[in-house]
């Protein structure tokens, strides 16, 4: 009697299940990707009401004034007293006077130095970090460094609603 | 004679490029996902600055505050009054002083000094200035005393 010879059991290993899962983890990381743009902070120096009030007699603050328009655009950028325009002319001009009024990027004065931003409660918030912004310093000539003339930035007590 | 039939081609797909490409393709998508950005609400349009970096030291102990408002598809507005954007809520700003004040508890109870929490405001670039004023102040009466502004980078 001839004996058949059994046929080898397979050696494949069965791979459907890590497929299975693989696809799952793929789906999974693909629905929770968001691409946004890089985001950055400006820190803003808030401390609890009156606490910065005997410093002011010592070193008189910087005061930017941002008036608004009933938009809610913005109408008037000061710098002190000094008119600067409107649109990004003026922050410009703004960042320029910063930077006479410091003395140079990166000295001794801009660790010194405070800036208060006094905006119109309807101002729109943009121009308000458009206006820290070119406090703060510009961009090195590399475009990552930051050369600041500016640290400390606080916010004038806020207005009143104007609509209330 | 007896003639031996020849083995059957298998049917069996290979698989090993297709796992080779998959398994790259999770490699690229663990890689880019950022989950340190869970608290964001996409909803908020951030004002962008060049200076807007990212901070070199981690802030251990930060809690983000997204104020912006319901738009439409087309980017109008549904609602003049901006919005404490939360998880699946929407809180007007004034109410989200409870949870301020809840928020302020909980890291008590963690021990963690309040001066030691920065606030995030990650408000959009059309909110009054004197709401996000008005949220920084509620944050002063609640002891929070450390904030920085969210703005973005632009995209060249």
């Amino acid at each position: 009697m001839k004996i058949k010879q059994q046929e080898p059991a397979s050696l494949q290993q069965q791979t459907t299940p890590m497929i299975d899962v693989t696809f799952q983890l793929l789906t999974f990381f693909m629905f929770t990707l968001r691409i946004v743009g890089p985001e950055g902070d400006f820190n803003i120096n808030m401390p609890p009401p009156g606490a910065g009030a005997a410093r002011a007699e010592i070193l008189p603050d910087i005061k930017v004034r941002l008036l608004a328009d009933a938009n809610g655009n913005l109408a008037s950028l000061k710098l002190g007293d000094r008119q600067l325009g409107i649109g990004p002319g003026a922050f410009q001009l703004l960042n320029a006077e910063i930077l006479k009024l410091v003395g140079g990027a990166n000295s001794a004065r801009s660790t010194d130095i405070e800036i208060e931003i006094d905006a119109d409660y309807n101002l729109h918030f943009d121009n308000v970090v458009k206006a820290i912004g070119a406090c703060t310093g510009r961009l090195g000539p590399d475009g990552k460094t930051i050369i600041r003339y500016v640290e400390k930035i606080k916010f004038a007590p806020p207005k009143a609603n104007p609509d209330a | 004679m007896r003639f031996r039939s020849p083995p059957m081609p298998s049917a069996e797909m290979d698989m090993t490029p297709m796992m080779d490409l998959t398994f790259q393709l999770i490699s690229f998508f663990m890689m880019v996902t950022n989950f340190d950005q869970t608290q964001v609400d996409e909803r908020v349009r951030l004002p962008t600055d060049a200076l807007a970096k990212p901070p070199e030291v981690r802030v251990e102990h930060q809690l983000v505050v997204n104020i912006g408002y319901k738009r439409a598809k087309d980017g109008t507005r549904l609602d003049p009054q901006p919005f404490v954007f939360l998880s699946g809520e929407e809180l007007r700003i004034p109410e989200y002083r409870s949870r301020l004040q809840q928020e302020a508890r909980i890291y008590q109870a963690k021990e963690v000094s309040l001066n030691d929490v920065t606030i995030v405001v990650r408000a959009d670039s059309d909110v009054p200035t004197g709401q996000v004023q008005e949220f920084i102040k509620m944050s002063q009466d609640t002891k929070f005393e450390k904030f920085t502004l969210r703005a973005q980078q632009p995209i060249d």
